[in-house]
């Protein structure tokens, strides 16, 4: 796979496009939505690139925001905020998807990477402590490894599509501590509680389940 | 070669964003020079994009789509500040030791002496300004007094090398320790050492002049 070159998009300076109508994507079930491959995200996000697509927008929409939102509910957000969130990380998947490589990252990574910083951008507002470091550069680190080799990003984006195959195939108490580690806001002392474990064991027990995620990862086929 | 980075412990707190931002600061520094590092990283955020696909999905209020659409726009201001601001004008790195970018944002008062041949210039991040972050410049063959940590510490070698009987850190070396570690870093005559450090809790040095130094500093 080569990389892709987007065309940088100017959503100020586009004309007007026709709306995407709203029932459309407001109500779909889960039962009734097909999961989308790989290949058909990666083309929804290089027509928004590249034309602003509003279908395809509309598209990953349908698809990631319930999911974010879900995600965020599960790790403590409130439902509110959690909503608002993951409509921001919608906005922010519009604004950036020219950054977006399918060669790096898979689009839900890449989705990842952005509402965890909006999650952690909104603490620090609310706790009072600017950030004047400039906007989500964290999600950077995705796309900065420009000068590393072809095809080591390639490996790394096959890899990382063996990713969920290898959580499933995870012992479950493995399992447990990485989606822990995830979900709980003081994850270490959740995990101590919830497997009976000391504190000071945590971190071991962690390292062993990431390393146990990696060999995995590794053998798997890609 | 890096021979030291920062355990999965530690990726998979700033992978989820739960690291406090001035530890999460310090791993950033390694992951800026090390290519394998941001790999594991990138292998973890992929947990959490798996994490993402396999839940139920959590239907949005009716109008969200619509304000959606409202905010895309109304944005049409780039997302990137103009520019980044500089680092601490008073901090002056050694001839060769390049400035971490990472850094920008701290604010500092510059260098101050600790000891023969040792100074130190606290950092403040403005979003962690309670966090104990340092820089440290060591002289060759200096030598920081014997100590062990009431929390954990970490590490980021920028220039120079260092034993502490443990092992040797050279630069982009990381290191994270805690209370069960008790170590003397002393830098090879090759080379004046400069790192970043993270101290989560008060060091307690060994013998009463360093003691007092460690409380003056406010280590």
């Amino acid at each position: 796979m080569g990389r892709v070159t987007h065309h940088r998009m100017h959503p100020a300076g586009q004309p007007a496009r026709p709306r995407v109508a709203a029932p459309h994507v407001a109500i779909v079930t889960p039962a009734q939505a097909r999961m989308p491959t790989t290949d058909e995200l990666n083309e929804w996000m290089r027509a928004v690139a590249g034309s602003g697509d509003r279908t395809a927008f509309a598209a990953l929409f349908r698809h990631f925001a319930p999911r974010l939102k879900s995600f965020l509910v599960r790790s403590g957000t409130g439902d509110a905020l959690a909503e608002e969130l993951a409509q921001e990380a919608m906005v922010q998947l519009w604004r950036r998807a020219a950054s977006f490589d399918p060669a790096r990252a898979q689009v839900s990574t890449w989705l990842y990477t952005i509402v965890r910083n909006l999650r952690i951008d909104h603490h620090r507002r609310r706790t009072g402590v600017v950030d004047d470091r400039g906007e989500l550069d964290e999600t950077d680190t995705l796309i900065a490894d420009a000068e590393a080799q072809p095809e080591a990003l390639l490996l790394a984006a096959q890899r990382e599509r063996g990713v969920r195959r290898a959580l499933a195939a995870l012992p479950p108490e493995q399992a447990e501590v990485l989606r822990l580690s995830f979900y709980e806001e003081h994850a270490h002392a959740a995990i101590a509680t919830n497997l009976g474990i000391p504190l000071g064991t945590v971190k071991s027990r962690i390292r062993r389940a990431v390393a146990q995620l990696r060999q995995l990862v590794e053998g798997l086929e890609p | 070669m890096t021979r030291h980075h920062p355990g999965d412990d530690l990726l998979i707190e700033l992978a989820a964003g739960r690291l406090r931002a001035a530890m999460a600061l310090v791993v950033d520094v390694h992951l800026d020079g090390c290519a394998a590092c941001r790999e594991r990283l990138h292998l973890l955020d992929a947990v959490g994009g798996a994490l993402i696909e396999e839940g139920h999905p959590d239907p949005l209020a009716p109008e969200a789509w619509a304000r959606t659409l409202e905010r895309i726009d109304a944005a049409a201001v780039p997302t990137r500040r103009a520019s980044a601001p500089r680092g601490p004008s008073r901090i002056r790195m050694p001839a060769g030791v390049a400035w971490p970018r990472r850094l920008d944002a701290c604010r500092s008062r510059g260098w101050t002496w600790m000891g023969p041949g040792m100074r130190f210039a606290r950092l403040e991040l403005p979003e962690d300004p309670q966090a104990r972050l340092f820089l440290l410049r060591i002289g060759p063959g200096r030598s920081l007094p014997l100590h062990t940590h009431e929390g954990t510490e970490l590490t980021q070698v920028l220039t120079g090398t260092f034993d502490d009987g443990r092992d040797t850190f050279a630069p982009g070396d990381f290191d994270a320790t805690d209370e069960t570690v008790m170590h003397q870093p002393v830098v090879r005559r090759t080379g004046e050492c400069v790192c970043l450090a993270y101290v989560g809790g008060r060091l307690r040095f060994q013998g009463r002049v360093a003691e007092l130094i460690g409380g003056w500093v406010g280590m």
